[in-house]
């Protein structure tokens, strides 16, 4: 097996680490909110995070000290409006499941890095939005933000610095939509969880009409490192412009499923067979998804990539939340494909007609196929559907689907044609 | 003014507007659903897809954008005709319609709907969904609106307006995906006071109006601009008709009035104009206690000489009207008083309006409710600057009616309900009616001479807030109706030789020659949205 690089998942790996706020000071941390708080101005901290060129690790990969920077500068005063940090741990992609190992394993790494956040951007609230799905991460959390307040680390004027800072747990409401991040937004303000058009951008206009920012939870994890150890010992891991190192979520057809931890940019195939331990039972690998059910599919051929946003994007496919999902030679990718649109049509929020109509029509179409009722024009009509919702929706959900449903007819036209009409 | 460009048409904008609404000024289209200019922008149904070629810094955007959410900037240079834009505005039609149910022949808003019309214009015309559609069925949602969810393309305006104009919250979104229908809670029904504008404001016939289910296909309507009679607020209809019958009024955008929406009220004001029962249509006399239909020549010849035999003068005449009554019939009934009998006893109910609703949940602009007032008539303010006599508890007229007049004039409904003035005016000598309908005043008239209605005459109103407005007819009037300015100046006529006039327009060119607050006004400054008054009063106190 291949040597994890641990950052996020450092004190996860150590035996017998729990996690609480103790430990999790007994290994150093609480040491970069400090320094943050006490040595530096939040424009410091900003241009440090910009520095160490960490991207989004929710899905996009937006520079995550850019998006920081895209808050208002000045000081909210009472007639301004208030700022939010509000951390996106919904974690509802399809094969993804590294958010929750860092919430469960280590919740105080990302909270520290949502305090940091909090001060660069001058929030004085920050909510995290957990799927309530998750209950045990709801609690696990919770718990740890309690402990910070008994320790005087989130509250009224903290360690002494004039600074004021409230975190609230947020659950859910039970829509993988709410994890687009201006549904997320709605959610929190009690209404449905629909994703916003674009202007305004949070930054602008987002929780309450206000300047809002939200990061991914393992995003967010990264932060103490870079304040600590500097944004050079930061970009020494990864490649260029894929700084730092990654948690992936490996699932499906493999001998060792888990979430592993390693540089960005770290080979694909090697990901596969050094961390995974390869197909299950000794199997040929068919396909795989690299990032997400919003990821279009790779063949077995194509997936000796650097595993990282650039590389996934020129071939053609994307990293998204890292999450593998692997699937052995005895796999119909009609079932697939089928799974894939109707977990996409169950969650589509139906605003937008070429999303609400296409995952429905698709949907039926891909049926046909699984009952042998198929043939090549509807083959291509699928095609030509899924092409219709890519770039023309409110969210990038029409975007993941289209993809997704094009990459499935594109890369396996064979298996859909196993089930033409005879 | 900053200008972009939308297939190198060059476009001014005013700063923070969307390209779409500046392209809608203009006068060129776009298809579009989702956007309406009353309501919040969703930019979901994703109709108006447009290519921006240039931003305006010499940079394209690799998307389709929505125009109803792109804000214009200048120098911006978009396409809505480009193979991509079109490519994007057919897709969508395609996919609206693989689950409309496409009952065209049997819905009423075939011919005024959106999307039969962008379908046309835009859609490809085939559909290659060969699968079951989504199946509702149709059930009335308010005592003003029927829902027929099939038709529904979850445009969300329904929505958006009653959660933010109404604040009534009781219509909106349920479910999601292609499941996601807009219907009200657990099948309760919509109970405010606006449902028509639902039925307006939904693009297709999903909301439709239940006054006219069916009765009429839209196309066959004439339209006429004119006032909603049935409150002071006066706001701006559209008086839609066919076969001389009035089927259905409709909001007609006035910013400075009504915005976009009219109240339900309003909406079904149209029915006493096909009421036949109750339509005077022929000059009667009573004669021996028994009313007579009369040609107008003998009528008025007779009325001419009871008025000679009563000698009548001053305070022994009295006219009353109603607050429907046009300013240019006031002014002539004011005329008929002043020049035939030297009297200023014109007399008409004042009523204070008050608004009537009020919102249930806080909103953010409750205007729609200031639309509603208690008085339910549209020129009391026309009364009022009409110097024509009404106080609260028509003080002045009962005192007046001490005085026994011999002689009153009655137009239209005024005081009907007041059983002590009508016992007074009933001990008059010659009670003279005018008015298109039939009531307790034609009832007790001595002659009865049949007017038109609002929807048969040109005039003017001035509502609660002082703005000049004009009604212009829409139906034809029974043959022997005649409009009540030339009955007015033809009694005139009668005690001595006056002026004639044939319509609300030439009284209107009389008054503006005399001054006041009509100085100088014609039809063309009235136009079709009004004129506010209010300073021309001011000046005029000055
Ligand atoms: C349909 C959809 C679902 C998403 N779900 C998640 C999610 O579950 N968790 C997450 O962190 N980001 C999710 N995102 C991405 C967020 O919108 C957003 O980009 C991200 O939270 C930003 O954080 P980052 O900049 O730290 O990556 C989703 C995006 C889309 C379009
Ligand atoms: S793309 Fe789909 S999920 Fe996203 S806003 Fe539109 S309808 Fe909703
Ligand atoms: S009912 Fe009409 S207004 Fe409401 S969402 Fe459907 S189409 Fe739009
Ligand atoms: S009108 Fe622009 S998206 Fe609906």
């Amino acid at each position: 097996m291949a040597e994890e690089k641990l950052l996020l998942l450092k004190n996860i790996r150590q035996q017998g680490y729990g996690g609480d706020y103790a430990s999790y000071k007994k290994t150093g941390g609480g040491a970069a909110f400090k320094k943050a708080l006490t040595g530096m101005t939040p424009a410091e901290v900003i241009e440090t995070v910009k520095e160490s060129g960490l991207r989004g690790r929710g899905g996009a990969g937006f520079p995550c000290g850019v998006k920081w920077s895209f808050m208002p500068k000045d000081l909210p005063g009472p007639d301004q409006k208030p700022h939010y940090l509000v951390c996106n741990a919904d974690e509802a992609e399809p094969g993804t499941l590294k958010d929750h190992v860092l919430m469960l394993g280590d919740p105080h790494m990302f909270i520290e890095g949502m305090m940091i956040g909090c001060y660069a951007m001058r929030s004085t609230h920050g909510y995290i939005y957990i799927r309530g799905e998750s209950p045990h991460a709801i609690r696990r959390v919770q718990a740890a933000i309690d402990e910070l307040y008994k320790a005087k680390l989130l509250g009224k004027n903290i360690l002494g610095s004039g600074v004021q800072l409230d975190l609230t747990v947020h659950p859910g409401a039970g829509a993988y939509i709410c994890g687009e991040e201006t549904a997320m937004l709605d959610s929190l303000e009690g209404k449905r969880g629909l994703p916003r058009s674009k202007p305004p951008f949070p930054a602008q206009s987002g929780f309450n009409a206000c300047p809002t920012t939200v990061n991914n939870v393992e995003t967010l994890a990264n932060i103490p490192f870079i304040l600590t150890e500097g944004p050079k010992a930061f970009a020494a891991f990864g490649s260029e412009n894929n700084t730092g190192t990654q948690a992936v979520s490996i699932s499906g057809h493999v001998e060792k499923p888990g979430v592993y931890e390693m540089d960005m940019g770290h080979n694909l195939k090697s990901i596969l067979e050094d961390f995974a331990g390869g197909v299950r039972g000794g199997k040929k690998l068919k396909a795989l998804i690299p990032g997400g059910a919003s990821a279009p599919v790779m063949r077995a051929d194509e997936i000796d990539v650097p595993y990282d946003f650039d590389s996934l994007m020129k071939a053609g496919t994307m990293r998204g939340s890292a999450a593998i999902m692997v699937f052995d030679e005895d796999t119909d990718m009609v079932e697939v494909a089928n799974r894939t649109i109707r977990f996409f049509n169950h969650e589509s929020c139906g605003q937008c007609t070429p999303c609400r109509e296409g995952t429905f029509w698709i949907k039926n179409m891909i049926r046909q196929f699984g009952d042998d009722a198929g043939d090549e024009a509807l083959l291509s009509l699928v095609h030509r559907a899924a092409g219709n919702i890519i770039g023309t929706t409110i969210c990038a959900f029409g975007d993941a689907v289209g993809g997704a449903l094009q990459g499935f007819v594109q890369k396996f036209p064979e298996d859909f044609r196993n089930h033409f009409q005879s | 003014m900053p200008t972009f460009y939308l297939d190198d048409q060059p476009i001014e904008f005013e700063q923070g507007e969307t390209v779409l609404k500046a392209v809608l000024r203009f006068g060129v289209q776009i298809p579009h659903y989702c956007y309406h200019p009353g309501l919040a922008i969703t930019a979901q149904c994703r109709q108006c897809l447009v290519e921006v070629t240039d931003m305006g810094n010499g940079r394209g955007m690799p998307k389709l954008q929505t125009a109803c959410s792109t804000p214009a900037s200048e120098g911006m240079k978009l396409s809505a005709t480009s193979e991509k834009a079109l490519w994007g505005q057919e897709l969508v039609n395609e996919f609206l319609l693989i689950n409309h149910p496409l009952d065209c022949p049997i819905c009423d808003q075939a011919g005024e709907c959106d999307l039969q019309d962008f379908a046309f214009a835009y859609g490809t015309g085939k559909s290659e969904m060969a699968f079951e559609k989504r199946v509702y069925g149709w059930r009335d949602v308010g005592t003003f609106i029927a829902l027929e969810r099939n038709r529904c393309i979850q445009c969300s305006r329904c929505e958006r307006f009653s959660r933010d104009i109404v604040g009534s919250h009781d219509f909106g979104a349920f479910l999601r995906s292609h499941e996601l229908t807009f219907d009200t809670w657990e099948d309760s029904p919509i109970t405010h006071k606006f449902q028509g504008n639902l039925a307006d404001i939904c693009p297709v016939g999903c909301i439709t109006n239940r006054d006219w289910r069916f009765k009429k296909r839209a196309w066959k309507f004439r339209k006429v601009e004119s006032v909603c009679p049935s409150c002071s607020t006066g706001c701006n209809i559209t008086l839609e008709h066919h076969q001389n019958r009035v089927f259905r009024i409709r909001p007609r955008e006035n910013q400075e009035v009504n915005r976009w929406w009219m109240c339900d009220e309003g909406r079904v004001g149209f029915k006493p104009l096909n009421d036949r029962h109750t339509r005077l249509g022929e000059p009667q006399v009573r004669v021996k206690g028994r009313f007579q239909t009369a040609q107008w020549g003998a009528v008025m010849e007779a009325i001419a000489m009871r008025l000679k035999e009563i000698g009548a003068r001053e305070k022994q005449v009295i006219a009353l009207t109603d607050t429907h009554a046009t300013n240019e019939e006031m002014f002539m009934l004011r005329r008929l008083l002043a020049d035939g009998f030297g009297s200023q006893g014109v007399f008409f109910p004042l009523i204070v309006g008050k608004q009537q609703e009020k919102p249930t949940h806080p909103l953010e602009d409750d205007f729609i409710f200031t639309l509603i007032t208690t008085d339910k008539s549209p020129n009391t303010e026309g009364a009022k600057r009409g110097d024509l006599i009404g106080d609260r508890d028509d003080k002045r007229l009962k005192a007046a009616l001490k005085e026994s007049p011999k002689v009153v004039i009655v137009l239209g409904a005024p005081f009907q309900q007041n059983s002590e003035i009508r016992a007074a005016v009933a001990k008059a000598e010659l009670i003279v009616y005018i008015g298109a309908f039939a009531n307790a005043w034609s009832e007790a008239a001595d002659v009865v001479l049949p007017g038109y209605t609002y929807a048969e005459k040109y005039g003017t109103w001035i509502n609660k807030a002082g703005r000049l407005q004009r009604i212009q007819p829409a139906l034809n009037p029974p043959e022997q109706a005649r409009d009540q300015v030339w009955i007015l100046s033809a009694l005139l006529g009668a005690p001595e030789n006056g002026e004639s006039f044939a319509d609300g327009r030439a009284v209107l060119e009389a008054m503006a020659a005399q001054g006041g607050d009509f100085a100088g006004i014609g039809g063309e400054q009235i136009g079709h949205l009004g004129l506010q008054l209010k300073k021309a009063a001011k000046e005029r106190k000055k």
